[in-house]
């Protein structure tokens, strides 16, 4: 659980709030909102019944405080929301309730004064963080009278006061208004000395307003995911010479997920419409939503029934696995057999070294924890550091098992030490079990070897000496370890020679995740825009997603030498498709012996016009193309093919052959695109279709084969479109030939 | 009631619902053992030192027994079969009719029953024996392929892998009939032309005079992938007599199509782009997914699901096409088209950008986030990517460098900052085969939004006098050839296979579960023991200071309940006693029955416990012990 927290902001509406200066297209106020209205916004999705917002408006028309009745120093500030959670119809109230009032009465510090009361009030003794933001153009009234008083009451209740000013001046920031007039001026001077005395914040709003962008990250508490025991040997066979010391595992790091959406029906209900308009939905939108939920129901294959299910209830149902094609159901008592038992442990295996390469990051299969002695454990913190100390010093790695909880599976992991200034702990990752390795093999990079084994030293797959040089004069000029974190060169990094990552070009914490930020973003941006589009990506949210400038420039002769050695050639699709052509140009493909196959296929070859048979359709079809050149030759071809899938569908006991007549449209289908006979093709499973609509392809149990239709736009084998080849259709048509009416 | 239960394959995540590429075959394999039964392969060798004599069809019979139980974990839905040829007998499964060849366990996806067939033909000699009789005749391999033709074609005819793992040692099988050999070499053609790869393992046996000379027939027979395949075979050498290892762990590696994740072009610089691809070469493996099953029909069926939505009032059902999503915020919604929603999740075509580059060092061991991608130069839409790839590989490979990219694997996946870490290629000494592949593994960083903030923690750094009896303890134990996966199998995963086969083919359930994680106790015991006893004196010298001797650790009072209850106390402490006390053994002997880990008692401890108890002892075998105390235990 997070910490409670209480939030007041006092924003000034003054008459004077509502000029444009500094030749901003924005009122003063607008300016101001902005930065406002990220702030509740923020704490409004975060969703959390703790976080309390309050309003203020200072230099209001109205008087509507507490404090207004009993004294006049409190006139013209209002009240807006009382401290509570705010929700959208707080934030819709307040974006109707702040605009520019008609009057420049009213005093700051007497907000300010109004904030402490209402602040205190509110959390009384408990323990609340308390903050205080105080937005202005310091162009009203700021009674200094009294003020050292409220500082006291600040520092003391331990509130964090924040005041930001329209085009105040910020020598660190680097802003100065010319020509500021002297009351303003007095007031700026009023307000930094009161934040100085609070140790508050005082800045300007250019740069508050130009740090929004940056995404406010959430912060999670440390919940620890093992508490237990490090155990090196075997604390019940060799107790004797075993050890232990308790540790705990907390996460550093864990894939952060956007919020996710869920469903909604969309307009009334017959409920709603009932109830009337009371239920609530987005008043702005004027569209209620209302959740929706799933509900699942399960099917057996029963021949017996229409349509060949039968719906069974979920009591009905055990718990089974696949044994192959085999299952297994498994009973309530076999259940507890089929989990490996374990118990909560964490036990060293053995050490490795972590130089000469003997880690290799790419085996790591998870983000990482940390282990940390037991909290209050002085002994054990002290043991644990004799083993970080260890591995540090000697460069070595910690092999383990661990199991989280009982009956939990064991997981091999690796620990390694970090040893900061302030912190001592063991870093883990989790380690590959031989199941875990896909044992792909991959061609050598940079040797090529012919089929009768001779190696080659030049091949259009080996780098050339010219291209090995221009790569490496290409890699040397985008460097990064000279620039710093805002990709500017810094020749004193080099110098210094520390190790610290925050000094680095691109650091971790600078690398946002720009679905997370974005999608808060448009939410946010929404609430308080109902009806405009989407906002745009703030570009520094994806910084890093290009090399920085200065590198660009600085390298651009040397990319243009790899360029030219490299000499790559993009592939047009287009070409693609046209590697082979009408007739003739087949690939001539042989044996690994270099037989002339087609000469033996030609001399063996049956007379001319026998059709393809069905068991082997395949392989003849392929084998008769290699002599055709005519696009009628083609098309008997593929008629011959045709006329077997309709066999084969029509044969089909179930779905028996569907995945084999699947097959013959598929390879007709790839020879028309390589071909450029889209038009045959196209043709062909029109017919196809046609036949199937009209219940030419029956089934024997009376279906209409619609599953091997489906099973047809599965695998993509419809017409084949214009993108594919020439004399394809459109996109479109293709979409709408695959719909089979109902 | 209980927590109800659901079953894995009823999860949907809406979330990750992406636009499935349009798949124009099955994403599946088909894999088919066709071992050549002759005289020469039934001769019964002796191949490795401590195995027995055995001959080359039983090994490739094993072979393709434990790649069988391997593919049903790793690749539950791809199918597998084993043809033998040459054999007197004949059985073909109405796949038309071919002579000499028996179709042991037909291509599909295997079952208890044929997986029991096959082992029972390992186990049963006199089976084996009478089914490898090997005919009289020249067996017509045109036949052979031809029926192996038809097995693909109707049982697999559109899956995207389908290969043939042909096992023989004769090299001329139609040595003096032309007409023979060219109705071989058209037969080979259709299978090519039907899109079967063959993976020949050819052997030398010692019942054959000459080596085995691919010249003279099997050339004509086997072709070369085209140029650019995902899957060229290494190298079609000769085999010689074979472990059965070396014959598992060549064939496992070819037995799976090598199947990309994404192919997109990745961008040196602007107008510098060449093609890779990406693939997954470490991944968690998983048990199969859990369904419901019904079992009141004849045979146990996996139910199919369907889902409806309804509106959460008024439980009318709602087609998707009503809906729309929303996000919650502050007590409504905020709801977004259809358009919208693809938008906030665009960042740019999938691609790899690369934005700099840093010293190999600037990898640390908290920055990965998950399995890695290995990537490897693509020609498809780039010509010339293979060799900038080589010469960029080379030269951080050269420099130990690492590139800093941008990434977009596949359409509207989120993007990520990664490093490209050349990786060297590695063959085992032994049998030649690839350990590690030559390309670059991309390294997915943490956002600084995935960053735990740290647990606050008082640091009490030990003092150098006992680091250095840690050190040594580490120095002894240090494994030289690292952490070598292969050697570790998910013990979790087996037993519950184990459990599933012994079910599934009506077994007695195993009892002993293997574990090859466990580190090894004994030798612990024996190389460190010593050294954890002095380190646990020094740290009660130096911590004594701390918390005031041994005895009074006790700081928190949470702690103290924990340490009275079991014994294994949470804090930190290396007993430093030498015997332990009779009751105490008792006490252990238990707690390790309820943990079911009697195997680690000593024998001494046992022997202790059978005494206390007034057992007399039957054996002097450690394992005889234990089944006395676990028959004394369960009373």
């Amino acid at each position: 659980m997070a910490d409670k927290a209480a939030t007041i902001y006092i924003i000034d509406v003054g008459q004077s709030m509502g000029e444009k200066n500094n030749g901003r297209e924005q009122t003063d106020l607008e300016f101001a909102l902005q930065y406002v209205f990220d702030k509740i916004t923020t704490t409004i999705s975060n969703g959390r019944k703790t976080d309390m917002i309050g309003t203020i408006a200072m230099r209001t028309d109205d008087s509507a405080n507490d404090l207004a009745l009993s004294d006049p120093a409190y006139k013209h500030l209002t009240s807006l929301t009382p401290i509570r959670q705010h929700l959208l119809p707080d934030l819709q109230l307040l974006q109707s309730s702040l605009i520019p009032s008609s009057t420049n009465l009213g005093d700051g510090i007497s907000a300010l004064i109004l904030a402490i009361q209402t602040l205190l009030s509110y959390c009384r003794h408990l323990k609340y963080i308390k903050s205080i933001f105080l937005l202005t153009n310091g162009r009203g009234s700021f009674d200094p009278d009294g003020l050292d008083e409220i500082a006291a009451q600040i520092r003391h209740q331990n509130i964090k006061l924040t005041i930001l000013g329209v085009d105040f001046d910020d020598a660190e920031y680097g802003f100065k208004e010319e020509n500021k007039d002297e009351k303003k001026k007095r007031n700026e001077e009023t307000l930094r000395g009161l934040c100085e005395q609070v140790e508050g914040n005082f800045g300007t709003m250019q740069e508050a307003v130009e740090e929004l962008w940056r995404p406010r990250l959430k912060v999670v508490r440390p919940v620890a995911s093992y508490k237990g025991t490090l155990s090196l040997g075997d604390e019940i066979g060799y107790r004797e010479t075993s050890l232990e010391m308790g540790v705990e595992r907390y996460p550093r790091t864990a894939a952060a997920k956007p919020v996710s959406a869920s469903r909604f029906v969309v307009g009334e209900t017959p409920a709603e419409k009932e109830e009337g308009t009371k239920t609530g939905g987005i008043p702005s939108s004027g569209q209620a939503l209302e959740p929706v939920r799933q509900a699942r129901t399960y099917a057996i294959e029963n021949p017996a029934e229409p349509g060949g299910k039968q719906e069974v209830e979920q009591e009905e149902l055990v718990k089974g696995y696949k044994y192959g094609r085999t299952i297994v159901p498994i009973s309530k008592t076999d259940e507890e057999v089929t989990i490996y038992p374990t118990e909560p442990s964490y036990r060293i295996v053995g050490f490795m070294l972590s130089r000469h390469s003997q880690y290799k990051p790419h085996h790591s299969l998870s983000s990482t924890s940390i282990l940390l002695p037991q909290k209050g454990n002085p002994k054990a913190a002290v043991a644990l550091s004799s083993l970080i100390h260890t591995l540090y010093e000697l460069d070595m790695l910690a092999i383990c098992r661990f199991v989280k909880r009982k009956s939990e599976p064991p997981i091999m992991t690796l620990l390694s030490p970090e040893i900061t200034p302030e912190y001592e702990c063991l870093l883990e990752t989790l380690l590959p079990f031989s199941e875990d390795i896909r044992p792909f093999q991959f061609p050598p990079l940079g040797t090529v070897k012919t089929i009768s084994g001779k190696q080659l030293t030049t091949h259009r797959n080996i780098p050339t000496d010219e291209l090995e040089t221009a790569m490496s004069d290409w890699v040397d000029s985008m460097d990064l370890t000279k620039l710093d974190a805002d990709g500017q060169e810094n020749d004193e990094k080099e110098k210094d020679g520390d190790d610290d990552e925050k000094d680095d070009f691109a650091p971790i914490e600078e690398l946002y995740n720009p679905v997370i930020s974005r999608i808060n973003q448009c939410i946010k941006h929404r609430a308080l825009y109902s009806d405009a589009p989407l906002p745009g990506l703030p570009a520094a949210l994806t910084q890093f997603s290009h090399p920085p400038s200065s590198l660009v420039s600085s390298s651009a002769t040397a990319l243009d030498a790899l360029i030219t050695a490299a000499d790559v050639k993009s592939v047009l699709p287009e070409s693609q498709s046209r590697k082979r052509r009408r007739g003739g140009d087949r690939e001539q493909v042989q044996p690994k012996s270099g037989l002339d196959i087609e000469a033996l296929l030609a001399s063996g070859a049956p007379a001319k016009k026998q059709k393809i048979s069905l068991e082997n359709a395949v392989p003849e079809f392929k084998q008769r193309l290699s002599s055709i050149k005519e696009e009628q030759e083609f098309k008997e071809l593929a008629g011959e093919m045709m006329s077997h899938v309709k066999e084969l569908v029509k044969s089909s006991l179930g779905s028996v052959n569907y995945a084999r007549a699947c097959e013959l449209l598929r390879v007709v289908r790839d020879e028309a695109v390589e071909g450029a006979w889209a038009g045959v093709y196209n043709e062909e499973i029109r017919g196809v279709k046609e036949e199937l609509v009209a219940g030419g392809l029956p089934a024997a149990a009376g279906g209409e084969r619609k599953e091997w239709w489906a099973e047809c736009r599965r695998f993509g084998l419809g017409l084949v479109t214009e993108e594919e080849a020439e004399g394809g259709v459109e996109e479109g048509e293709a979409k709408a030939f695959m719909k089979v009416e109902k | 009631m209980a927590t109800k239960w659901r079953p894995e394959d009823d999860e949907i995540n809406e979330e990750e619902e992406e636009e499935d590429v349009t798949r124009y075959q099955d994403q599946k394999d088909a894999i088919l053992f066709a071992i050549h039964v002759t005289d020469s392969m039934l001769i019964e060798h002796n191949n490795d030192p401590q195995n027995l004599e055995t001959s080359a069809v039983r090994t490739a019979l094993q072979c393709a027994y434990s790649i069988l139980q391997e593919r049903i974990i790793s690749n539950p839905n791809d199918m597998m079969g084993i043809l033998l040829f040459g054999t007197e007998k004949t059985r073909f499964n109405g796949h038309g009719s071919f002579n000499n060849c028996y179709l042991l366990m037909d291509l599909d996806v295997p079952d208890a029953a044929s997986i029991k067939e096959l082992k029972n033909l390992l186990e049963d000699e006199e089976a084996f024996e009478e089914l490898m009789v090997p005919c009289q005749r020249k067996v017509s391999l045109a036949n052979v392929l031809f029926g192996v033709n038809q097995i693909f074609t109707i049982k697999a005819p559109n899956f995207q892998s389908r290969k043939l793992f042909l096992i023989t040692d004769e090299d001329d099988p139609h040595a003096n009939d032309k007409a023979m050999k060219n109705s071989a070499i058209t037969r080979g053609k259709d299978l090519y032309d039907l899109g079967v790869q063959i993976e020949p393992f050819f052997m030398n046996n010692p019942g054959r005079e000459k080596p085995f000379d691919t010249g003279k027939f099997y050339d004509d027979i086997i072709y070369m992938p085209a140029q650019d395949e995902e899957d060229k075979p290494l190298a079609m050498t000769v085999k010689g007599t074979t472990k059965l290892k070396d014959m598992v762990s060549t064939i496992r590696s070819k037995a799976t199509l090598k199947r990309a994740q994404f192919s997109i072009p990745l961008e040196l610089g602007p107008g510098m782009v060449i093609g890779v691809k990406g693939y997954v070469l470490f991944k968690r493996q998983e048990r199969g997914r859990s369904h419901f099953v019904y079992t009141s029909s004849e045979k146990p069926q996996i139910v199919s699901g369907t889902t409806t939505l309804l509106a959460e009032s008024t439980a009318q059902v709602v087609e998707k096409a009503q809906t729309k999503r929303a996000y919650k915020f502050g007590g409504s919604q905020i709801a977004f088209t259809e358009e919208e929603m693809k938008e906030m999740r665009n960042f740019g075509t999938p691609g790899i950008r690369v934005i700099g580059f840093k010293p190999a060092s600037a990898i640390k061991f908290d920055h990965p986030m998950g399995p890695s991608q290995f990537i490897y130069p693509d020609e498809k839409d780039f010509i010339g990517s293979t060799r900038t790839f080589t010469a960029l590989y080379n030269k951080l490979m050269k420099d130990k460098k690492v590139a800093l990219v941008w990434a977009i694997t596949r359409k509207n996946s989120c993007p990520i900052y990664a490093y490209l870490s050349p990786s060297e290629e590695v063959r085992n000494p032994d049998t030649g085969a690839q350990t590690q592949p030559p390309g670059f593994f991309l390294i997915q960083l943490p956002f600084a939004d995935d960053v735990r903030q740290n647990p606050e923690v008082v640091a009490s750094k030990a003092p150098g006098t006992l680091i250095d009896k840690m050190r040594v303890i580490a120095k002894t134990l240090n494994m030289p050839k690292g952490y070598e996966p292969e050697k570790y199998q998910n013990p979790s995963l087996q037993w519950h296979y184990r459990i599933l086969q012994a079910i599934a083919l009506e077994e007695d359930m195993p009892e002993n579960p293997v574990d090859k994680t466990l580190p090894k106790y004994k030798a612990i015991h024996k190389h460190v023991g010593k050294m954890v006893l002095e380190w646990g004196k020094e740290l009660g010298k130096v911590s004594g200071g701390l918390s005031g001797g041994t005895e009074t650790l006790r700081v928190g009072t949470k702690r103290k309940a924990e340490e009275d209850d079991g014994g294994v106390g949470k804090k930190a402490k290396a007993a430093v006693s030498t015997a332990m006390p009779p009751s105490d053994a008792e006490k252990h002997v238990r707690l390790a029955y309820k943990q079911g880990a009697l195997a680690r008692c000593t024998v001494q401890m046992l022997r202790g416990f059978l005494d206390s108890a007034g057992v007399e002892q039957k054996g002097r075998l450690k394992a005889q012990l234990i089944q006395q105390v676990e028959e004394c235990l369960r009373k």
